[in-house]
């Protein structure tokens, strides 16, 4: 998987680094706790950014970075050095994420969003923002009050800077459903964000 | 409003995806439709800033949870646990440790969680202990006093309780108990004063925090041998304090 942002490519760590990687996972496996203390603080910014705008809560992604390095700590035996550190750790740390929002969309029947794009641009229009910057917490605030499934998308496209195919795999959903929802995403942000700067 | 025919266009453009006789027509429409131009641009916008969204930093008392959560696993080497300088407060712990009744008996709780912010805005602004990780002597020292505090809450809430009930077990009992509590104030006494010395030394806070959850863990453990000796059930509190 390739993005924007986020994933480290097994060419972008230098051996050395690799090297760093396995020793510090090995002093983890060991039950050093300052290991994995070290280990926390290097990724944990990161999964918790992504837990907490796919989610859309700060205390569900509290609660999600915890189960994620609880669970990291837990598997770091099948932990080879393939991959990247934070590779691996954001691979797992979305496959808990999204078992949680599946879970949470099968609760409330919705994993995509049903509005159909003439009402959302008919909702949008004559909402022009206005020229200033969109501040981080107008765009966080925005970003959580959208559906779960339109969200998820537009996080993991836009934010996350994943391909509309990866989003689909991810997801799994139609490619033309993640083009769609990530669409309908940006739409109602519009809306949202006109909105709050009135 | 900007016309709904161009709205994928327009879309795919931000994505990237448009190929390219569409997005001449599109260039073509974008120069001439203000609306549609106005649509473009925003949405443009929205995508930009959120590609450049920062990483949000999780507030201290998650990994304090997860370290905690690490311990009643069983999942951390005992002897990686107290680096050469917090052993000064070793002793006393130990001491305690050894004889607290139940000591054995899970903890949940080793940070109790503050109330959750309302909105993601708050993330970033919220209290500095709660939300932002420790890089300054004021940081730090403000974060051991909020989780301080909340512990200081927990522990006086259960010692009212332990005190009014205390009538209910034998005099030999309570004077341990007493004892204990004693061991585990001097120890966090001690603690604390680590933790004045070194205010950014993630080790002394840990230790700290150990300690109240020590004596929180010694208190709940001594409201449940309250309870069992209440109901009369002699038998489950003398395995308790047999336990010790």
């Amino acid at each position: 998987m390739s993005t924007s942002k986020g994933t480290v490519h097994l060419s972008a760590v230098p051996s050395g680094a690799r090297a760093g990687e396995l020793q510090l996972v090995e002093r983890c496996r060991a039950g050093e706790l300052g290991a994995f203390e070290e280990l926390y603080r290097a990724h944990s910014g990161r999964l918790f950014s992504l837990a907490l705008r796919m989610l859309g809560n700060p205390a569900d992604a509290e609660d999600m970075l915890q189960e994620i390095f609880l669970s990291a700590h837990r598997k770091l035996d099948s932990y080879r050095g393939e991959a990247a550190l934070g590779t691996w750790l954001y691979r797992l740390a979305m496959n808990q994420i999204l078992d949680h929002v599946r879970s949470r969309a099968a609760r409330t029947g919705q994993l995509t969003d049903g509005l159909d794009d003439a009402s959302l641009l008919a909702d949008a229009s004559g909402h022009r923002l206005a020229d200033r910057a969109i501040s981080r917490i107008d765009l966080e605030r925005a970003l959580a009050e959208l559906p779960e499934g339109c969200r998820a998308a537009f996080v993991l496209h836009d934010v996350e800077g994943l391909e509309h195919r990866e989003v689909s795999e991810v997801l799994g959903i139609a490619e033309g459903t993640s083009k769609s929802q990530v669409h309908k995403a940006r739409l109602r942000l519009r809306g949202l964000l006109a909105g709050s700067r009135q | 409003m900007a016309c709904a025919k161009y709205l994928n266009s327009i879309q795919e453009l931000i994505d990237g995806t448009i190929g390219s006789i569409r997005r001449a027509e599109l260039e073509m429409h974008l120069a001439e439709c203000a609306d549609c131009r106005a649509l473009f641009e925003d949405l443009q916008r929205i995508h930009d800033a959120a590609a450049a969204l920062p990483v949000v930093e999780a507030p201290d008392r998650a990994w304090l949870q997860i370290a905690g959560r690490l311990r009643q696993e069983g999942r951390i080497r005992d002897s990686a646990r107290l680096e050469p300088k917090r052993r000064s407060a070793g002793p006393w712990l130990a001491a305690a440790a050894a004889i607290i009744i139940a000591a054995g008996s899970a903890i949940v709780l080793l940070v109790p969680r503050a109330s959750a912010p309302a909105g993601p805005q708050q993330t970033a602004a919220t209290t500095p202990a709660a939300t932002t990780p420790v890089k300054t002597v004021e940081e730090a020292q403000t974060a051991v006093d909020t989780a301080q505090e909340q512990f200081e809450k927990a522990i006086e809430d259960l010692q009212k309780v332990a005190k009014a009930n205390q009538e209910a077990l034998d005099p030999g009992t309570s004077a341990t108990i007493d004892k204990n509590l004693g061991i585990l104030d001097q120890a966090i006494a001690e603690n604390k004063a680590a933790v004045r010395a070194e205010p950014t030394s993630a080790a002394a806070r840990e230790t700290l925090l150990e300690a109240f959850q020590q004596k929180l863990s010694l208190l709940q453990d001594t409201i449940s041998l309250i309870n069992e000796m209440r109901k009369g059930n002699n038998a489950a509190a003398a395995r308790m304090v047999n336990k010790s």
